[in-house]
């Protein structure tokens, strides 16, 4: 218990953050793919998180990246609607497809 | 946060975020993805990592990193849900709240955290349901993390129970909500809070404001956050601001669609056939990682290696661990450390053998804890939709050259 209160002591007078001012959070640039329908994707696919979830996923099927798409639709209320669905699916499978459809 | 911002500000390349194509066969589980490269780019207070996102941050340990029991602060890993994250907290006047069924609401501050409460220490693996999740066949949902999503800590901090007791539950008090200061850049996206029922949370929870003797680093939770020992870290809320106490379980997208497994024996599904019912992810599985050698590595024929790595459960307590340099037929026992650091603690082991063939050479590692469960070879984990709790013996090949 004695250990507990010269830490106690010790603790109260050290109470600063080791960063004072604002973090600064580095941009990084996603070595993302251009083509068409990339206008789309960034419209649609920035908002909530960077573009390294979707290199990171590798390639993938057509049916995989409308799910994506429908995931952050239905799960996380991302306001895309069909057209741009359409557009953004065909980007992806196009760039990060495994020429597969399902 | 502007978003134009990632084009404009754009200033280094990302080298590691890029996954191959699996090479393994559908269906069959294998060894998570290895040796991805650390980033260029060094986030604050961090070394750089293995780097997936940087908003949210992302950004696993490197494998190279599990052989000692404790994760440096600047080493370990960073995993945020939304991209909004507060830059800047000015700990003298930091508050966390409490309030909904208790007898009196509270405010209480860093300062008084530190000196009105018992301040308590404990040792803890924080591990991400999701490490791992690159092992699985057909992708599992979920960034597609190596083996990297976790280290352990010395947390300091004050108990939730003494919290809650100050504060007093009220009667009919049930559940209680953990909001962390990270907010989604949508507005209907659904925010990241977490939900434990009572009987969940025993003496052991705290929220801590020390990790390793200093400050948590701002991208693991600074100022305060919630260490639940034992269990998957997406209930330790980071930068946690505010707790409320109430009698009925709100449902709400990280609690009810993420972070769970099939409510089945095997806690297995097939893409074709999801699990109709599923269950929080919850308490960790038996587990251990190599930390040297890594894969790729080149050894010395005839020259003594010494293997070293990291087990734990979710705190039962590691038994023993077994290394197999023979794929798996026959098994030795590794030596363990003290385990002083207690039951929730990595138990680091290290193993020493003398190579005598040139070429390549696996080594294994299986751990087994206290009561008697054992990490399975990796093909034999079923699939699950989440890709979560993948505990598979650990592998990696090197040179001997
Ligand atoms: C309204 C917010 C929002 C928008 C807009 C959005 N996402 Fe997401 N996305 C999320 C969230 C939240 C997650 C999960 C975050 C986490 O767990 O780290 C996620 C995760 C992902 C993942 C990781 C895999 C997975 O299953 O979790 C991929 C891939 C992805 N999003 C692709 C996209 C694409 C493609 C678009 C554009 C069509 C998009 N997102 C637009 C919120 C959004």
């Amino acid at each position: 218990m004695k250990k507990m209160i010269l830490i106690t002591v010790l603790l109260a007078s050290s109470l600063f953050a080791q960063v004072k001012e604002n973090i600064e959070v580095p941009y990084v640039a996603f070595p993302i793919k251009m083509g068409k329908g990339f206008d789309a994707v960034q419209a649609n696919c920035l908002m909530c998180h960077s573009f390294g979830y979707i290199i990171n996923q590798g390639r993938q099927s057509r049916q995989f990246w409308r799910g994506k798409v429908d995931k952050m639709i239905k799960h996380f209320k991302a306001p895309i609607d069909e057209k741009s669905a359409k557009i953004v699916t065909d980007y992806l499978f196009e760039h990060y497809g495994n020429n597969k459809e399902k | 946060m502007e978003r134009r911002d990632f084009f404009k500000k754009a200033a280094v390349v990302a080298g590691a975020a890029a996954v191959g194509s699996s090479t393994a066969e559908a269906n069959l589980t294998h060894q998570p993805i290895d040796n991805r490269k650390v980033s260029t780019v060094a986030f604050p207070e961090k070394r750089p990592l293995i780097m997936y996102s940087d908003r949210p941050p992302l950004l696993e340990t490197p494998r190279e990193v599990f052989t000692s029991a404790l994760t440096p602060n600047d080493q370990f890993f960073v995993r945020w849900h939304m991209p909004d994250i507060p830059t800047h907290i000015d700990p003298d006047t930091f508050t966390i709240s409490v309030n909904g069924l208790v007898e009196k609401e509270l405010k209480i501050s860093l300062n008084e955290l530190k000196t009105k409460f018992e301040q308590v220490e404990v040792t803890a693996v924080l591990q991400c349901g999701g490490n791992s999740r690159s092992a699985f066949t057909p992708i599992a949902g979920g960034i597609q993390w190596g083996s990297g999503a976790m280290g352990c800590a010395t947390w300091k901090g004050v108990r939730l129970s003494d919290i809650l007791d100050h504060a007093g539950l009220k009667r009919d008090a049930e559940w209680i909500g953990f909001n962390g200061s990270e907010k989604a850049a949508y507005y209907e996206t659904p925010n990241f809070v977490r939900e434990l029922h009572l009987d969940e949370l025993d003496d052991h929870v705290i929220l801590a404001y020390e990790m390793n003797g200093e400050d948590l680093p701002y991208l693991n939770g600074y100022p305060l956050r919630l260490i639940i020992p034992g269990t998957y870290s997406d209930s330790w809320v980071k930068m946690l601001s505010n707790i409320t106490v109430t009698n009925k379980y709100k449902h709400l997208f990280f609690m009810d669609v993420a972070y769970r497994v099939p409510d089945n024996k095997c806690e297995c599904e097939t893409p074709q056939k999801k699990a109709p019912k599923t269950k929080p992810i919850r308490k960790m599985n038996v587990k251990s990682v190599i930390g040297y050698p890594t894969n790729g590595a080149k050894i010395n024929n005839k020259s003594a290696v010494v293997v070293r790595g990291v087990a734990w459960d979710d705190g039962h307590g590691i038994q023993d661990v077994m290394i197999s340099l023979d794929g798996g037929k026959t098994w030795d026992k590794a030596l363990l450390d003290d385990g002083k650091l207690g039951r929730y603690a990595y138990r680091t082991f290290r193993y020493t053998f003398k190579p005598l063939e040139f070429g390549e050479k696996t080594i294994m590692a299986k751990a087994i804890n206290k009561i008697g469960q054992e990490q399975p070879f990796d093909k034999e984990i079923k699939w699950n939709h989440g890709g979560y709790k993948y505990n598979g013996i650990d592998k990696v090949t090197v040179e001997v050259v």
